[in-house]
């Protein structure tokens, strides 16, 4: 049995009188690319905001290896290998491509910005290092030639892309991934779903909140259903394409 | 008691007068967004205009203010078709705050230019004689103040809140991609706020002439305490605004009553700092609160500028060499001097291009900092014959209190809020800087101040002053360029787009900001002493609140975020007048327009301009492989391919 990576039990959130997540629970093994689905409004997004702590959660428990992680600052979190990008793809307007990867790998700079400033030779070294990782990442990914582009000339998938490099620079134990292909083509979400099955197979847990399902179902190794709040359904991706409370969540109740 | 009750009467009066700018403020907030610091400007534009056609030219009461009313709502327009109205879709709320700035000092400078830098009042519409009641004196102005407020008070409710222009207005607030596709002309609705705020401007202008004396920069004046009544009653507001001012007004003028008019200023800007402290929305708080996962739309065009490779090391030992010899390729006195000036002030700037340019955070009180370095050193120096290398230490020491005590304020707070904590505690500077007449000289300024010496050697001459001034700047600059190429400078960036995801990266955010704003504080206070040790006197207009204004107009012009631009915006500035001689009465009205102009149109400033020319010139060739970006493009990740 393997480590259990994500563990959310009994979670609740509402917005008003809207219950957002309603007695959500849920676990992800190590090592697992698990994606979250459900319709518009079930709850997918306010999910990983609870995780991070965007927004309070009203009730419940989220553990992170074991550790609850509830409360804590968004810094914390990230220090503790959680990671996740957004929805829309917040790439940092006024830097390159290469300076946003840079970005990512913020926490594991570790000389002291007096060092940086004073140009002592251990302090640039680790740069060199830092930006060597960070172009072997845009490599990885074909970004390497528009490494000095600023980064918001970008297209929308070059964006998408980089800012799964720039969470990865972080050196993540668990990415969240928000809806990484929205906006993509069919070609740059074939290319996303290469990335995704690299980034699992070199150990780090995926967790995936995803509309396409082409993408869904090529790359995930688990998939969690969620509809107005509550967890509906979880299990391979083939057993949710058959599983009929999926079916009822998508297209609706057959009468 | 009578006195208490003519308190009050001044304060309603007074405050009438914030309610009415306060309502400006809240019109083209609710519309556009933005928080127009032009508004004061307004004011006074109404009020010398009335001056020109009832006293100048003679005209009867009634048709001079509507001239001066029509002319002002006119200017408005005109102004607000050429610079707010196209720079609203282009900048970023701050950006736009710190245009209307620039507005601002424009309008200052035209009045300066057409009726010069001497006082006005007016005749009171009505006479002289006040009117008794019971025992008390009211001035028949305060009745006629009184009642135009009101009336222009009820006039705006009724326009937002009955009429279909009204609805119209309120629905470009709430959201503008959803007027325009109503149909709703956005930018019409735009100007129509600006200019209606400008016209009840000038309307509240003209009526408080008479009791008030008005210069050219009295219009700071308004704004300043318009833009704190309309932060305590809540931005967007209209019954906030309205109760801010009078609550500012009868603070201001008890305050002024039973304590000391010295310290009047004083007391409402702690009260502005209090109030934020505890409500850092203000007491009516208008709007929902959003989601954060989604950004707002950001609005930072900013091109990265870069010099390649070795380019970097050739550029910078040209630009040592360059500032070696610029004492001898500019010979003469007073181009010397004004070098020495350009050098100082740009010490601050750089501070202010950290704090700002890089981390985001609009300061409009920067000079607060100068004013602390240079009065602790020059009266450290002065009155207890300390050494001004420990002077301008303790300055720096005092400064970086100072400015984490106003941390425990800014640092909750953003956009707005930030700019005008930050425009208050550069005022309580300056209210501190007038009235502590004992230790600082009040408004006539501190004499006598030695100049700069380090262990004996002391900086007497101005060349002297120059290499001193351009050795502090090499080793300054050096530094913050070696710290903005590691995380310490990608992280002050990355705070000033999208603290959020920042913080999701494991950027602690106030740690950064924090140190954006020590390190501002701490060189606009080595500037501060420096300048004072440099003119051997010191007054509080040298380092006031204007110059704050003088100082982002200077780091705008030079190019936001570049450390090395913005001393070219500094040195524009001062050596312009310098060399010519008669634009000296032009330079407010320069200074705006600079500003207005680079936001408009050089948004990189003449540094960027700069380097988009040498990068035309010198275009290199794109790497090889550099086929543009195609989207789609499959095989392009060469991790474990799939077969």
């Amino acid at each position: 049995m393997t480590e259990t990576a994500l563990e959310i039990k009994n979670l609740w959130k509402s917005f008003g009188g809207v219950k957002a997540i309603s007695d959500v629970s849920l676990s992800v093994p190590q090592g697992s690319l698990t994606a979250v689905i459900g319709p518009n409004g079930a709850g997918k997004t306010t999910l990983f905001n609870l995780v991070t702590n965007l927004y309070p959660a009203d009730e419940g428990e989220v553990k992170f290896y074991g550790e609850s992680i509830l409360g804590l600052g968004p810094g914390e979190i990230a220090a503790r290998g959680l990671i996740r990008t957004f929805q829309t793809a917040r790439i940092f307007p006024g830097m390159s491509a290469l300076e946003n990867a840079l970005a990512g790998a913020h926490m594991h700079a570790k000389s002291a910005a007096w060092r940086q400033m004073l140009w002592l030779p251990g302090a640039r070294r680790e740069e060199r290092a830092l930006a060597a990782k960070a172009d072997a990442l845009l490599e990885l990914v074909g970004l390497e030639p528009f490494r000095n582009m600023a980064a918001t000339d970008l297209p929308m998938g070059g964006q998408k892309l980089l800012e799964v490099v720039r969470a990865l620079m972080a050196g993540p134990r668990l990415l969240l991934l928000d809806e990484p292909a929205a906006g993509l083509n069919d070609a740059e979400t074939a290319d996303l779903a290469e990335l995704l099955r690299a980034v699992r197979d070199s150990g780090i847990t995926v967790i995936v909140v995803e509309h396409n399902m082409s993408l869904v179902m090529g790359v995930a190794d688990r998939v969690i259903v969620l509809d107005a709040g509550k967890s509906v359904a979880a299990g391979t991706p083939r057993e949710m394409q058959r599983d009929k409370r999926v079916i009822a969540a998508y297209v609706g109740e057959e009468a | 008691m009578n006195l208490a009750i003519q308190i009050a009467i001044g304060g309603l009066l007074q405050g009438a007068v914030f309610a009415v700018i306060a309502l400006g403020f809240s019109l083209v907030f609710r519309v556009t967004g933005v928080i127009n610091l032009a508004q004061g400007a307004f004011c006074v534009l109404g009020a010398l205009l009335m001056y020109t056609f009832q006293v100048a030219l003679g005209w009867p009461v009634l048709a001079a203010a509507l001239a001066a009313s029509l002319g002002t709502g006119i200017f408005g327009l005109a102004l607000g078709a050429a610079t707010f109205v196209p720079a609203l879709p282009r900048l970023p709320p701050s950006s736009m705050l710190v245009m209307t700035a620039g507005l601002l000092t424009l309008i200052e400078g035209l009045l300066l230019v057409f009726w010069s830098s001497q006082p006005y009042a007016l005749p009171p519409f009505s006479g002289e004689a006040p009117v008794l009641i019971g025992e008390i004196r009211v001035p028949t102005q305060g009745f006629w103040i009184a009642g135009i407020a009101a009336s222009i008070i009820a006039a705006l409710l009724f326009l937002i809140q009955r009429t279909n222009l009204g609805m119209a207005l309120r629905a470009c607030a709430e959201n503008r991609m959803a007027a325009r596709l109503m149909g709703i002309d956005v930018p019409r609705m735009t100007l129509l706020s600006f200019g209606l705020a400008a016209l009840i401007a000038g309307i509240s202008g003209i009526a408080v002439a008479p009791i008030t004396s008005l210069e050219f920069d009295t219009g700071r004046f308004f704004t300043n305490f318009g833009f704190i009544s309309v932060a305590i009653g809540g931005m967007g507001s209209f019954l906030g605004s309205v109760f801010g001012g009078l609550f500012l007004g009868v603070a201001e003028q008890v305050a002024a009553g039973y304590v000391s008019s010295l310290f009047a200023n004083a007391l409402a800007l702690a009260l502005l700092l209090a109030v934020l402290l505890w409500r850092p929305n203000g007491l009516f708080p208008v709007g929902p609160a959003r989601r954060t996962d989604v950004r707002d739309e950001q609005r930072v065009y900013r091109a990265i500028l870069r010099i390649e490779g070795k380019g970097g090391l050739v550029f910078g030992i040209f630009a040592v060499a360059l500032l070696l010899a610029l004492p001898w390729l500019l010979p003469g006195r007073s181009i010397l001097n004004s070098l020495v000036i350009t050098g100082i002030l740009y010490i601050a700037v750089l501070g202010l291009d950290v704090l700002m340019g890089l981390a985001g955070q609009v300061s409009l009180g920067q000079a607060g900092f100068m004013a602390i370095g240079g009065y602790t050193a020059s009266i450290l120096a002065v009155t207890y014959g300390v050494s001004p290398l420990l002077g301008t230490l303790a300055g720096m020491a005092l400064s970086l209190v100072s400015a984490l005590a106003l941390s425990s304020v800014t640092l909750r707070l953003r956009g707005h809020y930030l700019a005008l904590a930050t425009l208050a505690f550069g005022l309580l500077v300056d209210s501190l800087t007038v009235g502590m007449t004992d230790t600082t000289g009040g408004p006539s300024g501190l004499a006598g101040i030695p100049s700069f010496a380090v262990s004996g050697f002391i900086f007497s001459s101005p060349l002297s002053m120059y290499y001193l001034v351009a050795g502090i700047i090499v080793v300054l600059v050096l530094l913050l360029l070696g710290g903005m190429r590691s995380s310490f400078g990608r992280a002050l960036k990355t705070v000033r787009t999208d603290p959020i995801a920042a913080a999701a990266l494991g950027v602690n955010v106030v740690r950064i900001k924090l140190a954006a704003v020590l390190i501002s504080a701490a060189l606009g206070s080595l500037s501060g002493s420096l300048y004072a040790f440099y003119f051997h006197f010191l007054s509080p207009e040298m380092v006031g609140t204007p110059r704050s204004f003088e100082m982002i107009a200077m780091l705008v012009a030079g190019g936001e975020g570049t450390l090395i631009g913005p001393i070219l915006g500094v040195a524009l500035l001062t050596l312009l007048p310098t060399v010519f001689q008669p634009f000296a009465l032009y330079k407010t009205f320069a200074e705006g327009a600079l500003l207005v102009i680079c936001f408009l149109w050089l948004r990189d400033g003449m540094f960027g301009a700069l380097a988009a020319l040498v990068t035309r010139i010198f275009r290199r060739k794109p790497p090889p492989g550099a086929v543009p970006y195609l989207a789609g493009e499959t095989g392009k990740i060469k991790g474990r391919a799939h077969d």
